[in-house]
């Protein structure tokens, strides 16, 4: 039995500005997660949320935060010494080859939840060819700490200030027929993971996505992250989950629950829960 | 041969081990992942008049000795509910309990006529949600009177639906409470909801949960919720569902023990996973075995006895 997710609060040690949106808060403690997890994260006053975990050395974790909403932008107007809660690590984890070359398709931030799979990927020995896409060249995250690990990038802005103009799917899709990939990863929108989704299965390539969706507990009793129509919950069952289960999520790029339960389709897809 | 099935107002349970309301959220999916894992019933989180986005997280976390929540009762609303609790009664083979809530006695009646449509086997009044005092005022629960208008105004529409009432152990006057709704017409108890408390966290000098206030569940609360049931137990005739730390087989016998003819699991599913139902119903039997009681009814209400 378990009794250990009382928050721990934790001072900011160290705030990076990643861009005018972004920031990356570092905190001095042994998180000991695996790639794939997330913590909530308590801005005291304000909000709790999931935030994927990152850490480039031992006795240090990081969170990414993009300010776009009140509680984001409260964090944002933080300084070093203000204190934050932190209940985890939870949910599941990448699981990786044992020896290869793997691809990372990460859009937005989801470079964060990604960070740590290609750290220990690369300790391992495998390639890593990282599909990077954002809107412009300052919303490319962690560029020199990939490049420090060793990974082959392949960068992709919508406005074409960096790299390919155009999506990081698009580079991916052509890579896909030019070299072998063992493993694809993929967290970002979920319509970009989507698209990811159908180029692996067309070219038989196992995969792992990370799917969001909207947390209350994190801990696997409140239901709010459930998917249909298996009713797995993402902060338990997932967030990462494997290409061939994702077939038996069929909300899936259709649509999500919002913080009431109601049900709310994506814009690009039509609503059919049957 | 133990046989775990047990009669609750009617309704035919293959174990006695409910889903309680509030817990897994209003999915028709996240019931079925349920019933995958053993569970005898489910009851579905408790539905408004309106669309309810609920309080700014934090809203449940673990405090050491059990849980503290105060998710703020959100639910999509009493229209699209109703053909959620259709599709649920039509995918699960397990029966399905529905749940609601309102700011007054004719709102609740209200709500529970919309979801009566949809034909639940029973409906579950929660009287007594602590969160959201802010909002609605106090809670009926902890007026017998209010209580009646309650359940008299349900009773009257709810057909071949039976209706239950959630208990609060919040109140000196919970066997008053009970009485009350059983003189009304109620089928059967459920105690308790969770016991209103506070946690502060002394490094940020805040009460952590948004709401300030939360209801206790988990281990801390299962003696208080086990007195609850023993007492209503010597005062009313109807079944009484007993909820509160429930994690083990153990634990539901001591509840059966006390009066409760079913049991009643929430915040378990944090302690013991979601196939905490499997192993609550695996450890009833082997204490069963051991102890040679053949049904559950042979341990209800046990420990009256002199």
């Amino acid at each position: 039995m378990k009794n250990n997710e009382k928050p721990l609060i934790l001072p900011i040690e160290q705030i990076i500005t990643e861009n005018d949106r972004v920031k990356t808060f570092v905190f001095e403690h042994e998180m000991n997660f695996k790639p794939g997890q997330f913590v909530m994260t308590w801005i005291p006053g304000y909000d709790e949320k999931p935030f994927g975990l990152v850490s480039r050395v031992p006795g240090e974790f990081m969170i990414t935060v993009a300010a776009v909403g009140e509680s984001t932008k409260a964090l944002h107007a933080m300084s070093v010494g203000d204190l934050i809660g932190f209940r985890g690590p939870f949910g599941s984890t990448f699981s990786l080859p044992d020896a290869g070359s793997i691809a990372l398709i990460a859009g937005g931030y989801g470079m964060a939840s990604l960070f740590n799979l290609a750290k220990e990927a690369r300790e391992k020995g495998i390639d890593v060819h990282v599909f990077l896409g954002a809107r412009n060249k300052a919303e490319l995250l962690y560029l020199d700490w990939m490049k420090e690990l060793g990974t082959t990038l392949y960068l992709s802005t919508d406005d074409g200030s960096e790299g390919f103009k155009g999506f990081n799917v698009q580079v991916f899709e052509e890579e896909v027929g030019k070299q072998i990939f063992d493993k694809a990863y993929t967290v970002g929108p979920e319509i970009m993971e989507m698209k990811v989704a159908d180029i692996c299965y067309k070219n038989n390539i196992p995969f792992e996505v990370s799917l969001e969706r909207y947390m209350k507990c994190g801990i696997g009793i409140c239901g709010s992250c459930c998917v249909d129509p298996v009713g797995w919950r993402m902060c338990v069952e997932g967030p990462v989950i494997d290409g061939e289960k994702l077939k038996e999520i069929t909300e899936f790029g259709k649509y999500h629950r919002t913080a009431s339960g109601k049900v709310e389709g994506y814009p690009w897809a039509k609503i059919s829960r049957n | 041969m133990i046989d775990l099935s047990v009669n609750l107002a009617g309704i035919k349970l293959k174990n006695p081990t409910i889903l309680a309301s509030g817990i897994m959220g209003v999915s028709a999916a996240s019931m079925r992942l349920c019933q995958e894992n053993g569970v005898g019933a489910v009851t579905g989180k408790s539905i408004g008049h309106e669309e309810r986005t609920g309080h700014h997280n934090p809203t449940v976390y673990s405090w050491g000795q059990g849980l503290t929540n105060a998710v703020g009762l959100s639910n999509p609303g009493v229209d699209a509910c109703v053909d959620l609790l259709s599709e649920m009664k039509e995918s699960l083979e397990i029966p399905v309990i529905a749940s609601c809530f309102a700011d007054t006695v004719d709102n609740i009646a209200r709500v529970a006529e919309k979801l009566i449509e949809a034909n639940p086997v029973a409906i579950e009044l929660n009287l007594s949600c602590p969160n959201t005092e802010s909002d609605f005022g106090l809670m009926f629960a902890l007026d017998p009177e209010a209580t009646t208008r309650a359940v008299t105004q349900v009773k009257k529409i709810a057909g071949n639906t039976k209706v239950f009432v959630k208990l609060t152990p919040d109140g000196a006057n919970l066997v008053d409470v009970g009485k009350a709704a059983e003189a009304a017409g109620a089928d059967a108890l459920t105690a308790t909801n969770t016991l209103s408390g506070m946690i502060i966290d002394i490094r940020t000098k805040r009460p952590i949960l948004t709401n300030k206030f939360g209801g206790l569940s988990g281990p801390a609360i299962k003696p208080v919720s086990v007195r609850a049931v023993y007492n209503l137990y010597k005062s009313v005739k109807i079944p009484i569902i007993g909820t509160g730390g429930i994690n083990t087989g153990e634990d539901a016998i001591e509840f059966i023990m006390a009066g409760a003819t079913t049991v009643g699991i929430g915040s378990g599913i944090y302690y013991r996973g979601i196939d905490i139902f499997k192993k609550v119903t695996n450890e009833m039997t082997l204490f069963m075995q051991k102890h040679q009681f053949h049904t559950v009814e042979e341990m209800k209400g046990i420990a009256h006895e002199k």
